[in-house]
């Protein structure tokens, strides 16, 4: 469906530019840019992940639209932007080939990969050839750490996370009166996980925050058995879970606790898995109460609506989440930086997205400027809770759409399923 | 250590040891008969999880009764695909018969991605949440369920091999392919039988799978994999081999972790095992095994 939509849609505009060209009779200048700018966008569509790859995808795609809608990029004589769609599989080696594909064809810049461990595989691949890569999703903090140039984050870092995970359990535990709380911090296996969950318990220890870590339970990516894992969570008897999953597992989780009956005040997770509108439709009644800390769209936010408005109207019953809102930006955060390089070489557009600074109220968080270091200084996290059927903002404050409700009225096996 | 835990972990891998054991068994028979390598084995089970799942979803029907028209389909399917592409390279080299089967394998998922999507599914049927507690232990219903269902299925599959006519051929055939043709037997309608046996049991293992882990067309591999460290253990082509490797396996992976934590704790190191390196106690096992009984636990003499 969003092939053919962009078939239809380049298809229109190129002979729109044509129709114009051949009228109007550009300035010979303007006449030998590109008409098309090549964008290479690399998401897991296949895999694990694979449901969130393909409304990062879809979220690019529309962007891409909306890009060449307005009239392209005005500054090389309204060129369009067209995708080179690419899948990494949420696997490494995969992920390299396709960016090595991408090029091939013509990118000059690219965007994506969802997964921190494909990002940093691009991002070596990128440093090489000398490419921009603009990653919408991908946390690890590593990969901005290597010193590249042409690599930048729109998301936040898993420093970011843990941060901001402590911030919204103080302003939890200080609100309900509680002193200490025990939890278990359990993770995927893959770069993402791996980092987010020793990330987690170091900041927990450096700061002496009081919040006793009973165990770090790490299990593989891809897992279709977590009943071992869920045993050892009841023995060590926590009063919160702090899961860190991915599509798959984050319902292998539920489910297992419901079973096996394990009691928790509250499951405070941070990462995709515990959001998606197909883990509210699978789940039901067991995904609420679900709190998450991510990066989230801004419900206040005007270009938000919009977008959400086009999104859920061309995919219903989807909408746009953390992922697909980052993938959305990302473009846009291209788009912008062509504008200003006035060129499509890589070396003018990496120079034009260091200097980025794009205001945006799609997600939480202010307008997207990068660090030396290539992040973005002002990515921001909120913690989201799955409330009536639907994920609402709950903190920070500012951004809440509904009070937060901690511990859990009832336990997963006492909601009637 | 924690025995209470062992034994819950214990209980849990030993009801899903008699699904493997399902799983393994087709793989087993289709060898042992054929001498050939199912590498489509698991996503011929993703197959047998998303009928389940589908006639669930149209007809409200539990995938506890409708893993029968898994079976049914897989037959067919199976039947099919030993006609069309398994009988042509039965005699090719051993290393030539493994890519038509991975590329079947690519089919399988690919097209499942096709029809069904790539999102993970977890369809909520009936028994799906259900669980019992005995003291201190849970028994999971629907693995429960699964794990009975398997082992009636495998005694009904040992049953037809040994008391049927058709059970018969496919033992003669096993034995000594000119022999059976010398005296008469199909042969080629006796194999393709024979694979849509194997397939079946697959795709009813699938079907019994639904209730217990999401689905997703990418999550056969493991399963061919898991199925053959299964039957190598066992010993390849041997029926009783699939069955108790199974059950190793699934203990195995489920207290492993646990268990080689509490020794090196025991010995004084605070060191832990990863649960992420489970697989690491399954090939550990195959390893030793092989070491020890180079055909399998229950393999007989080769020639």
């Amino acid at each position: 469906m969003a092939k053919k939509m962009n078939r239809r849609s380049f298809l229109k505009y190129s002979g729109a530019v044509g129709a114009t060209t051949a009228i109007s009779g550009f300035p010979a200048i303007l006449r030998s840019q590109p008409k098309e700018i090549l964008v290479g966008a690399v998401h897991p569509v296949t895999g694990p992940a694979a449901d969130i790859g393909v409304s990062c995808r879809r979220a690019s795609l529309l962007a891409v639209e909306e890009v060449n809608s307005r009239g392209g990029i005005k500054s090389l004589g309204g060129a369009k932007l067209k995708l080179l769609l690419g899948d990494n599989a949420f696997k490494e080696e995969q992920g390299r080939m396709e960016a090595e594909r991408v090029m091939k064809e013509g990118a000059v810049v690219l965007t994506g990969p969802f997964s921190s461990g494909v990002a940093m595989t691009i991002a070596t691949l990128c440093e090489q050839r000398q490419i921009p890569f603009v990653m919408d999703v991908a946390a690890a903090a590593n990969i901005t750490q290597q010193g590249f140039k042409y690599t930048f984050r729109c998301f936040p870092t898993s420093s970011n996370f843990a941060g901001n995970e402590i911030l919204y359990l103080e302003t939890l535990m200080k609100e309900k009166s509680i002193s200490k709380l025990k939890a278990v911090v359990s993770n995927t296996g893959d770069l993402f996980g791996r980092d987010q969950g020793a990330t987690f318990i170091k900041f927990f220890k450096d700061k002496k925050f009081p919040v006793d870590v009973l165990a770090h339970i790490e299990y593989p990516l891809g897992i279709q058995d977590l009943s071992a894992e869920v045993s050892k969570i009841k023995a060590l008897k926590p009063e919160i879970l702090i899961p860190i999953t991915r599509p798959g597992d984050a319902k292998l989780m539920i489910t297992e606790l419901y079973k096996q009956r394990v009691e928790l005040m509250a499951l405070i997770g941070s990462g995709p898995g515990l959001y998606e509108p197909e883990f509210v439709r699978d789940m039901k009644a067991l995904s609420e109460y679900t709190m998450d800390n991510v990066p989230w769209y801004n419900p206040q936010g005007k270009m938000y609506k919009e977008v959400n408005d086009r999104f859920s109207k061309l995919y219903p019953g989807k909408y746009i989440d953390t992922n697909s809102g980052y993938s959305y930006l990302a473009i846009l955060v291209i788009a912008d930086a062509l504008e200003r390089a006035k060129s499509a070489k890589p070396e003018d557009i990496k120079e034009a997205v260091k200097k980025t600074y794009f205001k945006q109220d799609l997600m939480v968080g202010g307008a997207v400027t990068f660090n030396d270091k290539g992040d973005n200084v002002n990515a921001d996290t909120a913690m989201v809770q799955v409330l009536g059927g639907a994920v609402k903002v709950v903190m920070p404050a500012k951004a809440a759409e509904a009070k937060y409700v901690f511990p859990m009225p009832k336990q997963l096996w006492e909601r009637g399923m | 250590m924690n025995l209470n835990l062992l034994l819950q972990l214990a209980v849990s891998g030993f009801l899903l040891g008699g699904v493997y054991s399902l799983i393994a068994l087709g793989l087993s028979l289709i060898f042992g008969v054929m001498k050939v390598i199912n590498f489509a084995h698991g996503e011929m089970m993703v197959w047998g999880m998303y009928i389940a799942y589908t006639l669930f979803i149209w007809t409200g029907i539990d995938p506890f009764f409708s893993f029968l028209v898994s079976a049914a389909i897989l037959f067919i399917l199976g039947y099919l695909l030993q006609r069309t592409v398994v009988n042509r390279i039965l005699d090719f080299p051993e290393a030539m018969q493994v890519l038509p089967l991975v590329g079947m394998a690519m089919v399988f998922e690919n097209s499942a991605r096709i029809i069904w999507g790539p999102d993970y599914i977890s369809p909520q049927s009936r028994f799906a949440l259900s669980s019992l507690s005995l003291g201190n232990v849970m028994i999971d219903v629907p693995r429960f369920l699964a794990f009975s269902l398997a082992i009636v299925i495998t005694i009904v599959v040992l049953f037809f091999l040994k008391k049927t006519d058709m059970g018969k051929s496919i033992r003669a055939a096993a034995d000594n392919r000119i022999g059976a043709l010398l005296v008469g037997k199909d042969i080629n309608k006796i194999y393709a039988v024979c694979f849509g046996i194997g397939t079946a049991c697959v795709g009813t293992a699938g079907g019994l799978l639904v209730p217990i882990m999401p689905l997703s067309p990418h999550i056969g591999a493991p399963f061919t994999m898991i199925s053959f460290i299964i039957v190598i253990l066992g010993g390849m082509g041997s029926l009783a081999g699939a069955m108790v490797g199974g059950f190793i396996i699934g203990i195995a992976e489920s207290i492993g972790p646990e268990l080689i934590t509490g020794l090196f704790q025991g010995v004084g190191l605070d060191l832990e095992f990863p649960n992420t390196m489970k697989q690491v106690v399954s090939f550990f096992i195959l390893i030793v095994i092989l070491l020890l009984r180079p055909q399998g636990l229950f393999g007989g003499r080769r020639a």
